[in-house]
């Protein structure tokens, strides 16, 4: 085995030892996206009166709001799983004090990252399936298995573009040192300006910006496969692949520029 | 009074410690007031788009009051100051650690839960000023018009559900003492509570075993007694019973935080795993 897959598997294996020394990481992130729909549903209740809107119908294509907030709610896991656990990870490191023992190790640090950038995917795969799983054992919600395959290739389309927005935001740790106020900037915009808790179409400048994060085109996918709302597919999972392909190489360019200009100024290490 | 006063300095000192701190870092101290109202504009525009329209006929039954933004923003303005002791007081001692200066902390000659309570003091503050700025321009961004003139009276259920929820921060700090990766506490509690306090819709619409317990929170009649007082809102219980239940959630969380605090600081103490991380 390459010395590098050997890096990239022991930082899988290390991210999934922490993991596990927190159990109740696991607990929290698997049932609070669940949680946090509920306000939405009881605030929909005392808008509407009952669980189905012919408003909402008309901006999304579906008047069954619950649906819509918590499939936004469960996707999302990866979008918020991409900015705090891929890119605040070097700033984690920084805090824990062991970023320049493995930025010490005779490997270049972009296959740390990616061992990162693996392991949080595998992570929040686990945790948004175990969603999908809670919402169709408590919820009764039926899954038909001929619908994976549009909801999958969404969902790599979505997670490609993430790598490149992680990658590029771990990038920026290295260069701001106190990132977390960026970070959850960052967080902010892509949560107000993504289709996760309301449709974006509702505000013009909603919709315009929403259109550059590749969230909004996975959940169009995702939501129109299991909403049965009326999209075009292959558009969307275009959209997403042009996102992706330009996130992708921003990101890995934009690490490999401060993580060089860091080192040159002799900055890696300070706090 | 030599002591309570030596008390207060102490207090004092750490709500100006964490004021340096926060204004040294200009940018992350700007979007403290910036961030609140980003918060709060998808639940508006879930409201609106699950309305088709500003005003709610089936709000106004529940609650006679029609204006869904009005409603929206008073319930998630007021419940920032449970950000203040879940995250503020809760981490507090966590982020010393992070920062390794627990201990230099805790070796000052005062006991330990007045540097909490100088975390709450700053947070408290810090909130208010939030809070003041998020009400402003959210009421002037979507022209919102508050009754003003009961202002005054809407600040006791405001400053009872605060103090009442000193006593919970309190509780939190000690369990994270114990836990360590105390943010999945504070995480755990801001999120139970959310979803047990009729933030932004009344009580009635919730299911009948979470209106029980939401009738535990001091949030639910923190938000209810102001909501009350600034719209009118129709709560299903007399506003005495509000300031009385507010009254007797600061004894009982008081009590029972500081039991807890103390306990476990003795615990971890007499087995040296105060600064463990």
């Amino acid at each position: 085995m390459s010395q590098k897959v050997i890096v990239i598997k022991e930082e899988v294996i290390k991210n999934f030892k922490i993991l596990r020394a927190y159990w109740i990481e696991i607990v929290y992130w698997i049932l609070s996206p669940l949680l946090w729909v509920l306000p939405l549903i009881f605030q929909g209740k005392a808008l509407v009166g009952g669980l189905k809107s012919v408003a909402f119908e008309k901006l999304t294509g579906t008047s069954n709001y619950i649906a819509f907030v918590l499939i936004g709610a469960i996707i999302s896991t990866y979008m918020f799983s991409s900015i705090w656990g891929v890119g605040n990870s070097l700033r984690w490191e920084n805090y824990v004090g062991t970023l320049e023992f493995i930025l010490n190790a005779p490997i270049h640090p972009i296959f740390i990252i990616i061992g990162k950038l693996i392991s949080n995917t595998l992570q929040s795969t686990i945790f948004v399936v175990s969603q999908f799983l809670i919402v169709m054992l408590f919820l009764g919600v039926k899954f038909a298995f001929y619908k994976l395959l549009p909801i999958l290739i969404g969902l790599v389309l979505l997670i490609m573009g993430l790598w490149g927005l992680g990658v590029g935001l771990s990038a920026l740790t290295l260069l701001i040192k106190e990132a977390g106020g960026i970070l959850h900037t960052v967080e902010f915009i892509l949560y107000l300006f993504s289709p996760v808790r309301y449709p974006t179409n509702i505000h013009p400048i909603t919709n315009f910006v929403s259109k550059f994060i590749p969230l909004t085109y996975a959940l169009y996918i995702i939501r129109g496969t299991l909403l049965n709302i009326k999209i075009n597919f292959w558009k969307n999972a275009f959209y997403l692949l042009v996102i992706d392909i330009i996130l992708i190489p921003l990101g890995f360019f934009l690490f490999k520029k401060i993580y060089d200009n860091s080192r040159k100024k002799g900055t890696l290490g300070h706090y | 009074m030599q002591k309570i006063k030596h008390f207060l300095r102490a207090i004092n000192a750490e709500n100006i410690k964490e004021w340096k701190i926060e204004i040294s870092y200009k940018t992350d101290f700007i979007r403290t007031f910036i961030e609140p109202i980003v918060y709060l504009l998808p639940y508006f525009f879930y409201g609106l788009a699950v309305v088709g329209g500003r005003h709610s006929d089936y709000l106004k039954k529940l609650t006679g009051y029609s204006d869904i933004i009005t409603y929206i923003l008073l319930g998630y303005v007021l419940m920032g100051f449970l950000g203040t002791a879940c995250w503020a007081m809760g981490m507090a001692i966590r982020k010393e650690l992070w920062y390794g200066t627990l201990e230099s902390v805790f070796v000052a000659p005062v006991p330990r839960w007045v540097y909490i309570a100088g975390m709450a003091l700053h947070s408290t503050l810090h909130q208010g000023l939030i809070m003041i700025f998020q009400t402003i321009v959210i009421a002037l961004s979507f022209k919102i018009v508050l009754n003003l003139k009961n202002i005054w009276v809407a600040l006791i259920p405001l400053i009872l559900m605060v103090l009442s929820l000193y006593g919970l921060g309190i509780l939190i700090a000690g369990l994270t003492l114990l836990v360590k990766q105390g943010w999945t506490i504070s995480e755990a509690v801001y999120t139970l509570l959310t979803v047990i306090t009729p933030i932004a819709y009344p009580l009635s619409v919730m299911p009948d075993f979470l209106q029980k317990v939401s009738k535990l929170s001091p949030t639910t009649y923190g938000i209810l007694g102001v909501r009350y007082f600034l719209i009118g809102e129709k709560i299903p219980f007399s506003i005495e019973s509000v300031f009385i239940r507010l009254i007797i959630s600061i004894f009982v969380l008081t009590i029972f935080g500081f039991s807890i605090f103390l306990t476990i600081d003795k615990k971890l103490r007499k087995t040296g795993t105060l600064s463990h991380y």
